[in-house]
């Protein structure tokens, strides 16, 4: 039993860093005000420049290579949605779209159709003195993102409740023309929420290539960043919420996995597809419990210039 | 009838495609290092959509002209009822991502039916088609009711029915329980062959794969289009879908009418799964093999929402991924097109941009853009999509609203993605 | 233009909408820059690129719509842009303890701890007076400070803006509420069409003079004289010092007094909303040629009510009878077909469709039946006919019924609101804010349809918190507060003090 434990909290560790970053990129930018449904399409190309740049930079520097490209993209979503004034769930998913065609495209014009050849992964950390404790032996093996996911959401909740900045980004969601008589610059703000939102979806995407893979896989990340706004809502956009809800997602599909090895009896009379539902028909049942009172930031999808009034 | 307002409200979507290929074409360009050699890529493109017309003049069999038009319009068929369902989801308000699921459901009823029954030709083949509909309208109907009743988004619930449609179809009903049978020790992927009698008759019989999927698809959009702009039934739809406040106030019974559009949305979706099942598949092949969901997004707002523009858009895109495979001979991956489709889509996204581009381009004379009473207005200006209808909990004052003049910027509905209206027929 | 601000002074700006007021005031705090021109501050010209130069020199405002974050405190949203720290970490103590010095400097009494959207209107624009003093404002400029309060309130506010003055504070009222502007201001500026037509100390003009200036008009123009006689009835009740002209009762104002059933009746009506009583026993009876006017302060059930008496809210307990017929299920739809006609409060949310034509507009609500379908199809000939004729008939312009509504000013998508339901032909008119956000011309026009409504036997019920209005148009009115009726006047015997106390929950003692 506790050996099924330990394989359920070990794969929910390894595969959670991902879901985690994405999910706070999409809280920090949603708060600001602007809808991100392109996390998916921001942590494709996370994933796939990080895959891309690790072939010849040392994997941390790919990292970051992944998380720029993250940024990037969701700088072409700021602009779209506070420049041009799009629509924001429009934007998202053009965003998606262009990921997703886009990088099929250049992975097949520089690779393989199914994925970029093997680099070498984050190095997983082990500690001797863990090795002999049980369940905490679980806490092995991981790359440093996996205690990095535990501490950002604490650091995201802090600056957004705590401090002036997240006070001030706040506002930019709820009244943002109120924001602007008091001088805060509201469109400043939000390009930065949204683009360092990028960022954070970045990192995730580059966790799929470097830390749980050691590769680009030509599905990445299969809907996950999908998933992280899930939690986002599930979590009511709060960051530590949102991380919980990242978290208990992970833990899901962990148990499916390590159930599908572990005990073999309960994987035949549940059928795989059942447990690969139960997240989202979970996040889907807590959503309807929920309902109304889950309220989003008041200018969420609100677009706004300073001839707004 | 066309009205001569009408090209200049495509005008945005017409200039995103345009922009797309230029940009692809550069792209392409660099990364072949060759202009010309990407010129020519873009040359049997189209002659792969349209067929070898200068070959067949050249005395060319008519099968080089058949043919590719027979994958175009396959093509295109299915992107016009994927791209029609989202487009009426947005006509009523709701922003169907959830039409990837609802294909899938329609495709899996359609490939059962077909296989399991027995029936007659005349009969099979709109039985399937009207089982397809109806599984698709169910698929659809969780995501519309938690809209109306408990407020849940529509982007996030129908998301979530394409993961639950994906996991209980894909990884286990067409890998389990209606997997096909091994047939001589070799085992089948997908369900069972669909029977004759529900294949979907060829159009023109061994000149080219064309079938009765062009036909419906057709119907379907002079259907749509006659309800949403001749019907009262329609009209009062659309008002539900910009406006759910005032149909209310109106008398019109609107959540039936967004609920029950969506279930078209969500039937039209399933359609295209049968469609595709009966028409080239002929059985559930145990996975959709591509986001059509996600092309009907696109397909739907580079035609603006209007059926008509869902057809160009459709035969376009449809055209370009006939040719696509055509693309293969230059090393370049078939999925060209749909980066293609993309980028329009994020052109067509910065729709705003678009209009104040045009607008004074077109008035150079009337200064600051969205001025008092500035007619020129973008076609689909940028209203306040509120998520979860967030309402102002303070109390604030409800003093004047408008100034007379805030004519540009002052909508308040909540649906802006079906704003394309303005007395279209 | 040109204007200057004295220190010490109270300025009145007035105007009507749209004469630049507003945008005057924007260019001061920085939200507008000028095209030409400078602003000159302590005689040294200087550049307000954004509210926050405008703040930084003390010019702080106040606008017509708050600009207040609901979840936040009171401390919070005053220190909001110049947040105290401490280690990098908003010191929310010491926010609490600096709003609370600022209030007692200033004389107000706010909690600071506490949600803004917990207070009430008056409260909610203290906290943004606070504000701006709290950003050391030498200027306060204040945007139709008074649209939403309650004459007590307003009391209150001239009172505030008197003691900011005497103590060197240079306090903008920008109103178009004349009676306002006499009773506080020392000086007085004039707008129209974006020009400052007049300048005058208060002592040296007058209502009327005002009126005419703010129209454009010489004094014999009927415009101005309406205005004037408008104006002049505000003064009526805002005060005492002003008298009060006899309340004249024509025989077009008095109330018929009709045999037969009422046209519209509400019988113990209770609405409890989320285990709350929103309205509570509530009896109201409109007989043909009366139009009665509810008054009461801002989210005391009026919307509530006007939702019910056009089906569009169910009620807990009680009856409606429409005609003397009781509605076992009332529904818009319903109460439509009976001929009860509605100009909602939200014009934008539910009177009109802004991205629809304006002909589309004019068939909502009627767009099943004739001229404007025929068996389930839209009859395009019958509907365009009809909506041309209402187009000119009711003077909406531009005058292109394929035009999108939005399009249209404000004024106009009122006129088009107005022209569609009274088309219906209606037998009761339900009128919630009809002329909010409508400059002079449409607001006396639109209340010279209603009149002409109730004269031709159809009942007008009015639901307003611009008391001014419902002085103004009704033969009776009822106050609402928190969901009951207290008190009733019927004219003749209107006392706004009265009122005014009834609306702020004082029991009636008559």
């Amino acid at each position: 039993m506790i050996a099924v434990f330990e394989s359920l909290l070990s794969a929910t560790l390894s595969a959670a860093p991902a879901l985690v970053f994405a999910t706070l990129g999409a809280v920090l930018s949603e708060r600001s005000g602007v809808i991100n449904i392109g996390v998916e399409g921001m942590m494709r190309l996370g994933a796939f420049c990080a895959a891309v740049s690790a072939l010849w930079l040392p994997t941390p520097v790919a990292l970051l290579v992944g998380m720029l490209a993250g940024a990037l993209t969701a700088a072409m979503h700021a602009l779209l949605c506070l420049k041009a004034r799009a629509d924001q769930v429009v934007a998202g998913m053009a965003i998606n779209l262009v990921a997703l065609a886009g990088v099929t495209f250049l992975l097949e014009t520089w690779f393989q159709p199914y994925g970029t050849p093997s680099i070498a992964a984050l190095t997983r950390h082990r500690f001797e003195l863990l090795e002999g404790v049980p369940l905490l032996r679980a806490l092995n093996g991981h790359t440093w993102l996996t205690p990095l996911a535990l501490v950002l959401p604490f650091a995201l909740h802090i600056l957004l409740q705590r401090t002036p900045f997240g006070l001030r980004v706040r506002t930019v969601g709820e009244r943002p023309t109120a924001a602007a008589t008091l001088g805060i610059p509201v469109l400043r703000l939000r390009t930065l929420c949204v683009v360092a939102g990028g960022l954070f979806a970045g990192l995730g995407g580059a966790a799929l290539s470097l830390s749980v893979l050691d590769r680009f896989e030509q599905h990445m990340p299969a809907g996950l960043g999908f998933m992280a706004v899930a939690a986002m809502v599930f979590g009511r956009w709060s960051a530590l919420g949102a991380a919980g809800a990242a978290l208990f997602f992970s833990a899901g599909s962990a148990l499916r996995i390590s159930l599908g090895s572990g005990v073999g009896g309960i994987v035949d009379a549940i059928p795989q597809g059942f447990l690969l539902a139960l997240p989202y028909v979970l996040t889907l049942l807590v959503l309807s419990l929920q309902g109304r009172r889950t309220r989003p930031p008041a200018a969420l999808g609100t677009p706004w210039s300073p001839e707004t009034r | 009838m066309p009205e001569p307002g009408r090209f200049r409200r495509a005008l945005p979507s017409i200039l995103s495609v345009a922009l797309a290929l230029l940009l692809c074409l550069v792209g392409l360009a660099i990364a072949k290092g060759s202009l010309p050699l990407a010129l020519e890529a873009y040359g049997q493109l189209f002659i792969g959509g349209l067929g070898d017309i200068g070959g067949w003049l050249q005395g060319g069999r008519i099968t080089l002209i058949t043919r590719p038009l027979g994958e175009t319009a396959i093509k295109a068929s299915l992107l016009a009822l994927v791209g029609l369902s989202v487009a009426v989801g947005f006509r009523v308000g709701l922003f169907n991502i959830g039409a990837q699921g609802q294909m899938m459901l329609g495709a899996l009823a359609a490939a059962v039916v077909g296989a399991q029954l027995s029936l007659p030709a005349w009969l099979h083949v709109p039985v399937c088609l009207l089982v397809a509909c109806v599984a698709g309208a169910l698929w659809a109907l969780p995501a519309g009711v938690l809209k109306l009743r408990r407020g849940v988004h529509e982007v996030i619930s129908t998301i979530m029915l394409n993961w639950i449609a994906i996991s209980l179809i894909d990884n286990w009903l067409a890998v389990g329980p209606l997997r096909a049978a091994a047939t001589l020790g070799a085992s089948r992927s997908g369900t069972d062959d669909v029977q004759v009698t529900a294949h979907l008759p060829r159009l023109f019989g061994a000149l080219s794969r064309m079938n009765f999927g062009l036909v419906i698809a057709l119907s379907a959009l002079v259907l749509v289009w006659f309800w949403l702009f001749r019907s009262v039934h329609g009209f009062e739809s659309r008002v539900a879908g910009l406006a759910p406040e005032a149909a209310q106030t109106a008398g019109i019974a609107g959540e039936r009418r967004v609920l029950s559009g969506f279930l078209v949305s969500g039937a039209l979706a399933g359609l295209a799964g049968a469609v595709w099942v009966l028409g080239t598949e002929f059985k559930y092949p145990g996975s959709l093999g591509a986001p059509y969901g996600f092309d009907g997004i696109g397909i739907a707002l580079i035609g603006q929402n209007h059926p008509l523009g869902v057809g160009l858009s459709a035969l376009f895109f449809g055209l370009m991924r006939a040719g696509g495979t055509r693309l293969q001979l230059f090393g370049v991956h078939k999925s060209f097109p749909e980066l293609v489709q993309g980028l329009a889509l994020l052109f067509v996204a910065a729709n705003w941009a678009w209009g104040q581009l045009l607008a004074r381009r077109v008035r150079p004379e009337t200064g600051a853009p969205g001025a008092n009473g500035d007619a020129m207005r973008p076609p689909l200006p940028p209203g306040e999509n509120r998520v979860h209808g967030a309402e102002a909990g303070v109390g604030a004052p409800n003093a004047s609203h408008d100034d007379d003049g805030a004519t540009g910027t002052g909508d308040r509905t909540s649906s802006p993605l079906s704003k394309a209206e303005g007395g279209e027929r | 233009m040109s204007l200057e601000l004295r220190p010490g002074e109270l300025l009145a700006v007035v105007g009507e909408n749209g004469a630049g007021k507003s945008s005057l005031m924007n260019v001061l705090h920085g939200l507008y820059r000028p095209d030409s021109g400078e602003v000159r501050f302590d005689g040294r010209a200087v550049r307000l690129r954004t509210p926050a130069d405008a703040m930084a020199r003390g010019i702080g405002m106040v606008h017509q719509h708050f600009m207040l974050v609901p979840g936040l405190t009171v401390a919070e949203n005053v220190v909001l842009g110049v947040e105290p720290t401490r280690r990098g970490l908003l010191d929310v103590r010491e926010a609490q303890a600096q709003v609370a010095a600022t209030c007692r400097r200033f004389g107000f009494e706010l909690d600071p701890s506490v949600p803004v959207e917990r207070l009430g209107v008056g409260q909610q624009q203290k906290v943004e007076i606070v504000r701006a003093l709290h950003r050391e404002a030498r200027t306060l400029i204040l945007d139709e400070p008074t649209a939403v309060l309650t004459p007590q309130e307003a009391e209150d506010l001239y009172r505030v803006a008197r003691e900011l003055a005497a103590a060197g504070t240079t306090v903008v009222f920008i109103t178009h509420r004349l009676r306002e502007v006499m009773e506080v201001a020392h000086r007085v500026a004039v707008m129209r069409r974006g020009r400052l037509v007049a300048e005058a100390a208060t002592a040296q003009t007058s209502i009327a003079e005002l009126a005419s200036l703010m129209m454009g008009t010489s004094r014999d123009d009927p415009h101005a004289d309406a205005l004037a006689e408008f104006q002049a009835s505000q003064a009526t009740h805002a005060s005492p010092t002003v008298a009060r002209p006899k309340a004249e009762v024509t025989s077009d104002d008095a109330a018929p007094t009709g045999a037969d059933a009422p046209l519209l009746e509400l019988r113990e009506v209770s609405v409890i909303e989320g285990g709350r009583a929103v309205l509570t026993h509530l009896n109201l009876e409109l007989r043909a040629g009366d139009i009665v006017g509810i008054a009461g302060v801002d989210g005391n059930g009026q919307s509530e009510l006007a939702e019910v008496v056009t089906g569009l809210r169910s009620f807990t307990h009680g009856e409606l009878r429409v005609g003397g017929e009781a509605l076992v299920t009332p529904s818009p739809a319903a109460l439509r077909a009976r001929g009860v006609a509605h100009i909602p409060e939200d014009r934008h949310r539910r009177a009109v469709v802004g991205a629809m034509s304006v002909e589309e507009n004019l068939a909502l609500g009627r767009q099943r039946t004739a001229p404007f379908a025929r068996s389930g199809r839209i009859d395009f000939s019958g509907r365009s006919t009809r909506a041309r004729k209402l187009v000119a008939d009711f003077d909406v312009r531009p005058g292109d019924p394929a035009l999108p509504m939005a399009a249209l000013s404000g004024g106009n998508q009122q006129k088009a609101v107005l022209a569609r339901e009274l088309d219906l032909n209606p037998r009761v008119m339900v009128a919630v804010q009809p002329t909010r956000g409508l400059d002079f011309g449409s607001v006396a026009a639109l209340h010279d349809r209603l009149r002409k409504v109730a004269q031709r036997g159809a009942a007008v019920l009015l639901i307003s918190l611009d008391l001014d209005e419902v002085l103004a148009l009704s033969h009776r009115i009822h106050v609402l507060h928190a969901g009951r009726i207290t008190g009733t006047q019927v004219r003749g015997a209107f006392d706004p003090q009265v009122l005014g106390r009834l609306m702020m929950g004082a029991e009636a003692h008559a």
